[in-house]
């Protein structure tokens, strides 16, 4: 089977990054314009462009499965690549695809669902010896069963969305006051996100590290590992920096919790990439949390250690080839960093902050990659992700490549929009940060604030808004208000006017 | 409007304010320097196509442009941070020792809005006691529930929102008397 | 005269005691409260040396009743006169506060008449800084009788000069009346508050303890009452604010506004016009930024900017001459129109239709307000107000439709049918008898019910609604508005326009008075 022909379901960075795989590959790639943001960056770069922009319908294109098929079949692909988010774990689309003999670019439909349901996935966790924190054993029906459920494995508990992802739908409860109101959060907040009100609870791990492990499986059955991904920069299950490798891992550790990821993807026929999640405590003990069946947003880290192309091998993978490489052939060299540049106002406790991008320019240095999908010029909509750019650093070792963050970080030129620069060159020198023994609660524990602020910087900033003051100030007493200009009347009006009092 | 010309003609100071009440005072005419420890430093804006406006101190560039202006509050967005200022004169610098004096002793705490949006839940009730940094509600701006939590403990004396509700940036939500 | 003689020393002897009289130790209890001096206020606002006081010299009414005391003070605690603001005539009267509280007495009250008087001889402005303490119980009921001759003048000059009060201090009791009869009411914050029944009475009577900020504040009366359409922070901002203000307003009905050339050219032709409006007809956005687009930079000056904010009104320049702008909202509550937007918008529109400022309206507009609270406390008594105003006002009145139109809102806010002058409509516009999701509720309800894919049927109804009936072509045909324009050119369009309709004149009928839904 040879893709001649790919339908990209998904916008932003990840369908510019998809095309330069493809391009590189000799594919076509076909993509959606729509009426939200027409001349990006994505549609440009595409060989073939779908125009949606007179779609009125409510649901994004990127949402609505029988109009993805139709635009497949119209432009006749072989393959349809989901990106992230979206789609891109729905099971039902993937099968689509398959009906309408369109290639998925991702696992089979029967592993997006069993390892997308998270009570589901818990079962085949338990049957494979994976390690996990203690929970429920299915969905929680009622308030009853979670606080006897809770009773049982011990308070603090973590309600999570069944269906969840990114962080959504998820309450801490540290007591069973707590739980009902948090009970009824997580319902409704992945009812609202992902049209699953179900929920379960498991035992909440307090300040863990998070750490993931990227595998790729071929359709013969051989799955590998590349290492890990330390994810434990997170607001509120936002992941904000993910870095690769992770320093709390030893080289033993790292190959027992490779294995355990390998054992749980074969254990459902997993092929394409995909990425095993874990919690790790601070006695070394690690619990799985959930497997993501998607190219995940920060899979370049991944690349740049490895220096395998991700996107090339999901391809290539679809198409039936086999994976080419083994467990040995993967060798983890240097290390890399990758910062999310969001619209995003630190000040204000990472509130959205969206607005026009008047100004955007990156550095051009030899250790730093951009995956970006906006521009200057760009609206960063409230409908869509405030993902401006990854900001991808690497360098030989931790300490080098934070350094080299720090240099690019201060060469990114933005105007317009707030973003998470200012939090980043404040991460870049906080000793708990440098010093690599940090969890998932960093943020919320150990930072007074969320953004560098240099007081000489301030001092410049109080100058440019006491210049404003006095420019303004001697504008307005520049203007000449001119009276007379106004008395002078049409007589025709004047006389109208006068007479009529 | 000429007054306004005498007015500045008339002081030789204005000062900026943050929100901290640090003040940073600058002479007038206000020149294009400024003063870091003792030592005088020049200060240049410029503007071109490729960087828009831009300061440049110290043989560094920093985008700087305003995020909101109202009267003579200024918010300044230099090098991705904000920072807010009013820009006072002598007699209103006074005016606002004394307004700070009246209020200084004051027990209340306003919750507001930190954004647009709509209240999917209030998570307390008046005279209900709470402690700092529980939350007290859920606002969805963005398709993003956000929690608000509360910035002190206290005591619940008012709640103004109720679920449903759409509210505006700095709506007051709640208000507490701080204990 | 012989300077050393008698009688010249005599005058010198009471000039001197005049300024011995502002000394600085009363300075010093007004600084202390973080205000200024009536004098320095005065300074602030009128263009240096054109101030001319007039009664300076008179004395507080002989005491009548043993009852307290009265100072006896040169001027009563009141100071008047005129002078010029940017070489214009303007009166104005100022209290002081440190004269027994700034306490309205006879003389007091006789003061301020004369100049509102004088004002309304000259068709100037006349303007009111408010820092009293309120009726001098000590003089008694004349006092009273003062204040009833003020709001007297008030409503007697009303419509023939501007009035402006800017509250610099307390104004308490009936003393809140003459501001609430002017035109325009500026506060400052934290410094001035505004009741009719003071925190102690309502503290006595209603057993609530409040504070005069919480009361009558300036916050207050910005966002919740209206009374009070600008507020500042300090009293030098809030003079400086007055003084611009006063920049876009002629002197009296006769009188066209002011003229200022902006000193930053504002191009006629702006595509960013065209980026404004979302296309997704539920998604809002910010009007005002239309409006900084539209008019000469930097000249829009919003009037009750916290009050009703889902309604925006305000002065703004086009090639230097004023207009008033009507503008909804659709940041806040989608723009509806509900009671409190209603009565902001004819108020100003009356304002600029007595002295001939014309009429901008930007309309977005989804309808009024639905709800209890609405219809019960009269939604249709106030939103008859604005419909009243817009067709009573004579000025030019031009409407540029953005976006929705819908229903008896479409009607009021200015459309062809009700006086506009030129209505004028972007290619985003939605005009119809109601939303498209309304509509197709309405007709096909019982077709709805019965269909197998009702969410599919509805789509496709909402489609053809907005194809065969909700658009501006259809309203452009029938002549129901003027144009269709490119929201590019709009600023070129409406600038000749106003151009065109500089002339226009129309008899108000013979009458004593329209009878307004007040």
């Amino acid at each position: 089977m040879k893709i001649k022909r790919l339908l990209i379901a998904n916008r932003g960075e990840i369908a510019v990054r998809i095309i330069k795989s493809a391009k590189a590959l000799g594919i076509e790639t076909v993509v959606i314009k729509t009426s939200a943001e027409p001349s990006a960056i994505y549609v440009r770069e595409a060989d073939i462009v779908h125009d949606d922009t007179d779609d009125v319908s409510e649901i994004p294109v990127f949402l609505d499965i029988e109009r993805l098929i139709e635009i497949a079949l119209e432009h006749e692909v072989d393959a349809v690549h989901p990106g992230y988010g979206f789609l891109a774990e729905n099971a039902y689309f993937a099968q689509k695809c398959m009906d309408n003999r369109l290639m998925f670019i991702g696992p089979s439909p029967d592993a997006i669902y069993k390892l997308g349901n998270k009570t589901i996935a818990r079962q085949i966790a338990l049957r494979n010896k994976v390690p996990m924190a203690t929970g429920s054993r299915g969905t929680i029906r009622s308030t009853d069963e979670a606080i006897k459920v809770a009773e049982r494995i011990g308070y603090p508990v973590i309600v999570k969305a069944a269906s969840g992802g990114g962080g959504r739908g998820m309450r801490i409860a540290w007591n069973e006051e707590e739980l009902p109101q948090m009970l009824r959060l997580a319902q409704n907040e992945a009812e609202k996100a992902f049209n699953d009100p179900n929920v379960f609870i498991e035992k909440y791990i307090a300040n863990p590290k998070h750490i993931e492990f990227q595998i790729l499986g071929d359709t013969k059955g051989d799955v590998i590992h590349l290492g890990e991904r330390e994810c434990s920069i997170q607001r509120k299950h936002q992941k904000l920096l993910e870095e690769a490798p992770s320093s709390a891992l030893s080289p033993e550790l790292r190959e027992e919790m490779g294995e355990v990821a390998v054992r749980l993807a074969k254990a459902v026929r997993y092929h394409s990439a995909g990425t095993v999640e874990f919690l790790l405590d601070s006695n070394g003990e690690y619990y799985f949390m959930e497997m993501n069946t998607r190219i995940q947003v920060e899979h370049p880290v991944t690349e740049l250690i490895t220096g395998v192309d991700l996107i090339e091998k999901q391809i290539r993978i679809a198409a039936g080839e086999p994976l080419g490489l083994t467990q040995d052939d993967i060798k983890l060299n240097g290390w890399a960093i990758e910062c999310r540049i969001n619209a995003e106002d630190v000040q204000a406790g990472f509130a959205p902050s969206p607005g026009m991008i008047e100004k955007l320019s990156f550095p051009d240095m030899d250790f730093v990659r951009v995956d970006s999908g906006i521009e200057e010029g760009s609206a960063i909509a409230s409908n869509f992700d405030s993902m401006i750019a990854k900001l991808i650093v690497s360098g030989e070792n931790r300490d080098e490549a934070i350094a080299n963050c720090r240099k690019a970080l201060d060469k990114v030129w933005v105007k317009g929009i707030k973003t998470t620069i200012p939090f980043f060159k404040l991460l870049m020198k906080h000793p708990v940060f440098v010093g690599g023994d940090f969890t998932t609660g960093f943020i919320e524990n150990d930072l007074e604030q969320y953004h560098e602020a240099k007081a000489e910087e301030e001092q410049v900033a109080a100058w440019f808004a006491t210049k404003l003051f006095v420019e303004e100030k001697t504008a307005d007493s520049d203007a000449t208000v001119d009276f007379e200009q106004g008395k002078k009347m049409d007589p025709w009006l004047l006389n109208k006017r006068l007479n009529q009092f | 409007m000429a007054m306004a010309k005498t007015l500045l003609q008339k002081i030789n100071k204005l000062y900026a304010v943050n929100a901290k009440k640090k003040k940073y005072s600058f002479s007038l005419p206000l020149e294009d320097r400024i003063k870091v420890d003792k030592k005088e430093f020049d200060i240049k804006l410029k503007e071109d196509d490729k960087l828009g406006t831009y300061i440049l101190w110290k043989n560094r560039k920093y985008p700087v442009e305003v995020v909101f202006k109202r009267q003579n509050k200024y918010e300044i967005l230099l090098n991705g941070v904000s920072y807010t200022f009013t820009i006072e004169t002598p007699t209103s610098m006074k005016r606002l020792r004394f307004i700070s004096r009246k209020k200084g002793s004051s027990d209340k705490e306003v919750i507001k809005a930190p954004m647009p949006g709509k209240i999917i839940d209030v998570l307390v009730q008046e005279d209900a006691e709470i402690r700092k940094g529980e939350p007290i509600l859920i606002l969805e701006a963005m398709k993003m529930q956000n929690e608000i939590q509360s910035t002190v403990a206290g005591k619940i004396t008012a709640v103004h929102v109720k679920a449903n509700d759409s509210v505006m940036k700095d709506e007051i939500l709640i208000e507490i008397k701080k204990k | 005269m012989d300077t050393n003689g008698r009688y010249f020393k005599a005058f010198e002897k009471r000039v001197e005691a005049l300024k011995g009289q502002f000394n600085s130790d009363r300075a010093k209890r007004q600084h202390a409260k973080g205000k200024l001096t009536a004098w320095e206020r005065i300074e602030l606002l009128f263009d240096a040396d054109t101030f001319e006081e007039v009664d300076a010299f008179v004395t507080p009414e002989a005491q009548q009743f043993s009852f307290g005391t009265v100072e006896k003070s040169y001027g009563d605690g009141v100071i008047v006169g005129h002078g010029k603001v940017d070489n214009r005539l303007v009166f104005c009267y100022a209290q002081d506060f440190t004269i027994m509280g700034g306490s309205l007495g006879v003389v007091h009250a006789r003061k301020i008449a004369k100049i509102q008087e004088m004002a309304l001889k000259m068709g100037a402005p006349i303007i009111g800084l408010i820092d009293s303490g309120g009726a001098r119980i000590q003089e008694g009921i004349a006092s009273l009788a003062g204040y009833a001759t003020i709001f007297h003048n008030n409503i007697h000059a009303s419509g023939i000069i501007p009035q402006i009060s800017v509250i610099m201090g307390p104004a308490a009791g009936g003393a809140v009346y003459s501001p609430a009869l002017t035109d325009f009411v500026f506060m400052t914050n934290h410094t001035s508050y505004m009741f009719v029944t003071g925190p102690n009475v309502v503290r006595e009577v209603l057993n609530e303890d409040v504070t005069s900020d919480e009361l009558g504040g300036a916050e207050v009366h910005a966002r919740k009452s209206g009374v009070a359409q600008m507020i500042f922070e300090d009293e030098e901002n809030t003079i400086l604010g007055l003084k611009k203000f006063l920049s876009y307003i002629p002197s009296n009905n006769v009188d066209n506004p002011p003229y200022v050339e902006s000193n930053v050219a504002t191009p006629d032709i702006n595509e960013r016009l065209r980026d404004i409006v979302p296309d997704d007809p539920n998604k809002p956005y910010d009007v005002k930024d239309v409006i900084e687009l539209l008019v000469d930079k930097n000249s829009f000056y919003e009037i009750s900017e916290q009050f009703a904010p889902n309604i925006v009104v305000g002065f703004a320049r086009l090639k230097g001459k004023t207009i008033g702008i009507v503008a909804n909202q659709p940041k806040v509550l989608a723009g509806t129109l509900d009671i409190n937007s209603a009565v902001k918008g004819a108020r100003f529109i009356r304002f600029c239709d007595a002295f001939n400022i014309p009429i901008l309206t930007l309309e977005d507009v989804p309808g009024f307000l639905p709800g209890l609270d609405q219809e019960h406390f009269g939604i249709i008594r106030h939103g008859a107000k604005l419909l009243y105003a817009y067709n009573e006002a004579t000025v030019a009145k031009i409407t540029v439709i953005l976006r929705k139109s819908y229903g008896g809102a479409y009607i009021v806010m200015n459309s062809k049918n009700l006086g506009g002058d030129f209505n004028f409509a972007w290619p985003t516009a939605e005009i119809a008898v109601m939303g498209p999701d309304g509509a197709v509720a309405v007709l096909y309800r019982k077709e709805l019910e019965k269909s197998e894919d009702p969410d599919a049927m509805k789509k496709e109804l909402v489609r053809t609604y907005r194809e065969e009936v909700a658009n501006p072509f259809v309203a452009d045909e029938k002549g129901y508005i003027d144009e269709v324009i490119d929201p590019a050119i709009t600023r070129m369009k409406i600038v000749s326009a106003f151009e065109a309709l500089q002339n226009k004149w129309v008899k108000a009928p013979a009458r004593k008075h329209g009878n307004i839904p007040l």
